[in-house]
């Protein structure tokens, strides 16, 4: 353990320049983004609201993944990750800005969500569930869900910045108190936003599985999301010892196994349906087995699991920066191709579709929460420079 | 190291080896127990578990000689106690996989006094699991040709792979095998000490070919510590497999009530909930009774008293999960299954449950709770209940409203069903003293180990 001399030689700054720098290039972006995504708005809603539903959920589902993981850090007292906490922490506090983000939604309920049409309440199965699936109590869900995950989210990011000046240890024993609560909340939030916003496209259908699916699915993405960050910061001489191969290696193992326990998840899912073999279960897969859709599940299949599965399992794969890269980004691109194939086949019945809104709402959300990240980053420290447990990270060895 | 010590409240390295003990304060405290003759309670209680197991044996003898029908199991409950009590056992056979498998990749130091006796644990209750499926076949002797696939011409017999019961069948056995490689892998080390510290030539000869010639030199412990490394890997997903088969048995029919996709993951939940309750059942009494309270920590209660708060929490949410859908399905059916469980006939098993696995966890969050071996031992057998009940709210009351209302029934146990259970509970107790007496209950050399971090760290025991 000769490590611990290593802190004094990273720099946990980013300078202002480059920080301005960063923040105008990715402003520019989003500018170009929301110009884009409200002529889209404008000319076409309907192709909008689609592709504006599957780049929001593929945002969100990233920050809530990231709060989920900043709890569970807290809860068991880690060392290891100290070093890309405040990484996890900045991704969490973008949850606020999906109070605005999901602002869009109720607007085009029409367009997306069959029980919110007018012939719903004359339909024997819908009419069953309107107490639940409706207007007001689905923006008032999801307005509550996003805003009970952002209150953790800004009360822990709050006390680990404290902590940078005074470096109380009373802060992080409160984050563990607040965390303990905060993943609950977090479950059965997620696991309704999970039924809201997805499931109910098919509102007959449903599975008590899907919010465990959501949840999994946007925690890997948030890792891989994670390793992305760090490397690209590395690549510019940030956090070069600090985040270490030791650490890359965690990071890695984290993302194979929340890649695992999607694939564990919804094989499960599928596996029951279609072994009951029940019509008005079963409909869901064969929606999604249409066409071309085959293809893009058959995908999934291959790149969110069997690849993956056997690519990353050797130790030299996670200590390979490159290697790592590279699955973290695929993995990120199977998260979103995940989230388009459970959504979209809704609206493109007969087969694969994309709309050129599709990438640029992607930008619009993905950018604006790249601009919320950043800002956590002004003047501020990348690593959570107070807590008592840095030390113990720097130095920390796989066994 | 001495520069990593900081405020104590963080615990970054809890003092997992207190009263200062030493190396040799380890070895001597754990072989004693081994060497030397037991005390009275554990006389009193292997005098009630032996005569547990002789009422398994009676109730099971009797039933070969009669017949399946001795069991409360009827049409349409055909499945009764015998799968709860299966399920029951196997979920219990979680906790040891899970603290030497899991713990050990997520580099819990604490794992390390728990491990031993929770991994035999796992193998006691698997072989408790493994009665039920085998006698409900009524002819145990014919088993092997029903269970698995051997050639045979004597019954012209080939096994339904597309059954989940038949998945069973391997999940269980490869999780059974796995769980003994590497239970038997870890005592390698300890055996070697208890050989080395023999006295008699029994125990030298004994344990001399049980420790497989270990010398202790550098190499074997690479070895050995690469072999535990790979079988805490191919473990670790057997976590995760049993108990999903096992919730296949269920959920991949069409009974309302079983057929719910969330069973897998809330299963296994379950199954470490229910494990770690057993553990601590046991532990707490097993500390007390042999003085380990410097090895097995309050620390160590804890830890185990906070995964029991959030795995039960999880099979909370998976309770809540399944309500909320059976509505939201607007299937009258589910409606129904739902509705009947918490207000049918079986409603007093039903709330029985959700006192004991949901509210009596809760206590968990209050540190007092946490802390204090007698009141988490109380919680725990609440835990041991209510998880027993769980299966049982499960099997019998879908099983007990058929689709056709002529068709309902109940499910009533008979003497030998009750019988069978407790004799279950004696041979699993039986098996877990006759470890005490006779093999290290605690991981001698893998807490040298931690020992000898803590030392480093400066908070030695010279």
């Amino acid at each position: 353990m000769a490590h611990t001399h290593s802190q004094e030689t990273d720099a946990y700054f980013v300078p202002l320049r480059t920080w301005a720098a960063v923040r105008n290039a990715i402003l520019f972006v989003a500018v170009l983004g929301w110009i884009g995504a409200l002529a889209g708005y404008a000319t076409d809603p309907e192709h909008f609201f689609w592709s504006y539903l599957v780049a929001f959920l593929f945002s969100i589902s990233i920050a809530i993944g990231a709060a989920f993981f900043v709890m569970v850090q807290h809860l068991t007292g880690s060392a290891w990750s100290v070093t890309v906490r405040r990484l996890m922490e900045a991704l969490m506090r973008t949850l606020p800005a999906f109070l605005v983000l999901f602002a869009p939604l109720p607007l085009g309920l029409h367009y997306l969500y069959e029980w919110s049409r007018a012939g719903a309440a004359k339909d024997p199965l819908l009419k069953l569930k309107i107490g639940y699936l409706n207007e007001q109590w689905f923006t008032i869900r999801g307005f509550l869900v996003i805003g009970l995950l952002s209150l953790w989210a800004l009360v822990l990011y709050a006390k680990s910045r404290k902590q940078d000046d005074s470096g109380a240890v009373r802060l992080t024993l409160s984050a563990e108190r607040w965390s303990a609560p905060g993943v609950l909340m977090l479950f059965v939030g997620s696991s309704i936003v999970g039924f809201d916003w997805i499931m109910s496209l098919n509102p007959r259908w449903y599975s008590t599985m899907f919010g465990v699916i959501f949840l999994a699915g946007g925690a890997m993405a948030f890792m891989a999301v994670i390793i992305v960050l760090c490397l690209w910061l590395r690549s510019n001489g940030y956090l070069v010892h600090s985040v270490n191969t030791e650490h890359y290696h965690d990071l890695g193992k984290w993302l194979f196994m929340l890649m695992v326990f999607w694939a564990y998840v919804s094989f499960s899912q599928y596996m029951l349906i279609w072994y009951a073999n029940m019509p008005e279960e079963t409909i869901w897969f064969k929606n999604r087995f249409t066409g071309s859709w085959l293809y893009v599940a058959l995908l999934l299949v291959a790149g969110h699991f069997i690849v993956p599965l056997f690519a990353m399992l050797p130790r030299a794969v996670k200590r390979s920066r490159g290697a790592l890269a590279f699955f973290a980004g695929w993995l990120l691109l199977m998260h979103y191709t995940d989230l388009y194939w459970q959504v979209m086949p809704v609206f493109y019945k007969s087969g694969f579709g994309m709309s050129w809104l599709s990438p640029v709402c992607l930008v619009a959300t993905v950018s604006t929460m790249g601009l919320v990240f950043w800002s956590s980053f002004r003047e501020k420290p990348l690593v959570p420079v107070g807590d008592p447990r840095l030390k113990q990270c720097l130095a920390f060895h796989n066994a | 190291m001495a520069d990593l010590a900081i405020d104590p409240r963080i615990e970054l390295n809890p003092t997992l080896v207190q009263g200062g003990m030493t190396y040799a304060d380890v070895s001597e405290k754990i072989s004693a127990i081994t060497e030397n003759k037991p005390p009275k309670q554990w006389y009193y209680l292997i005098t009630i578990s032996s005569l547990m197991t002789v009422m398994l044996f009676g109730c099971l003898g009797y039933l070969v000689v009669t017949g399946i029908g001795v069991w409360g199991n009827n049409n349409p409950v055909g499945w009764g106690w015998d799968i709860t009590n299966f399920v029951w056992w196997i979920g219990i056979g979680h906790a040891g996989t899970l603290i030497s498998a899991v713990l050990f990749l997520f580099r819990q130091k604490w794992r390390t006094s728990i491990n031993r006796a929770a991994e035999a644990m796992t193998l006691f209750a698997v072989a408790c699991a493994a009665i039920y499926p085998l006698f409900h076949t009524g002819r145990p002797w014919r088993a092997i040709y029903w269970l698995f696939p051997a050639p045979n011409e004597y019954l012209h017999l080939w096994q339904n792979f597309r059954s989940p019961l038949e998945w069973d069948v391997f999940a269980v056995s490869t999780y059974g095998t796995v769980s003994l490689l590497f239970w038997f892998t870890g005592l390698i080390p300890d055996l070697a000490t208890l050989r080395d510290r023999a006295t008699n030539r029994v125990r030298k000869v004994v344990f001399g070919i049980l420790s497989l010639g270990w010398r202790g030199s550098a190499s074997q412990w690479r070895h050995y510590e690469l072999a535990y490394l790979i079988l805490a890997g191919i473990s670790t997903p057997l976590v995760l497999s049993v108990h999903s088969i096992v919730s296949f048995d269920f959920a991949t029919s069409v009974i309302p009530g079983w057929h719910t996709t969330i069973f897998p993951p809330y299963f296994v939940a379950g199954a470490i909930f229910s494990g770690f309750a057993m553990v601590v059942t046991l532990m707490t009494v097993a500390r007390w009774v042999y003085n380990l309270q410097n090895l097995i920590t309050i620390k160590h209660l804890e830890n185990m008293c906070k995964v029991m708060l959030a795995t039960g929490m999880i099979v909370g949410f998976a309770y809540g999960t399944e309500f909320f859908i059976a509505w939201y399905s607007g299937n009258a059916y589910e409606r129904f299954a739902f509705l009947n469980r918490a207000f049918g006939p079986y409603w007093w098993a039903y709330w029985t449950m959700l006192t004991c696995n949901v509210v009596s966890p809760q206590l968990f969050w209050f540190k007092k709770f946490r802390t204090t071996p007698a009141l988490m031992f109380i919680i725990a057998i609440f835990i041991n209940i209510g998880m027993w009940f769980e299966r049982f709210v499960i099997i019998a009351t879908s099983l007990h409203r058929d689709f056709l209302p002529a068709s309902w029934g109940y499910f009533k146990p008979t003497w030998v069903d009750i019988g069978t259970f407790a004799g279950t509970i004696g041979m699993f107790l039986t098996l877990f003293l006759l470890f005490l007496r006779f093999l290290p209950a605690i991981a001698m050399s893998e807490v040298k180990g931690v020992l000898h971090q803590q030392i480093e760290e400066g908070k030695g025991n010279h």
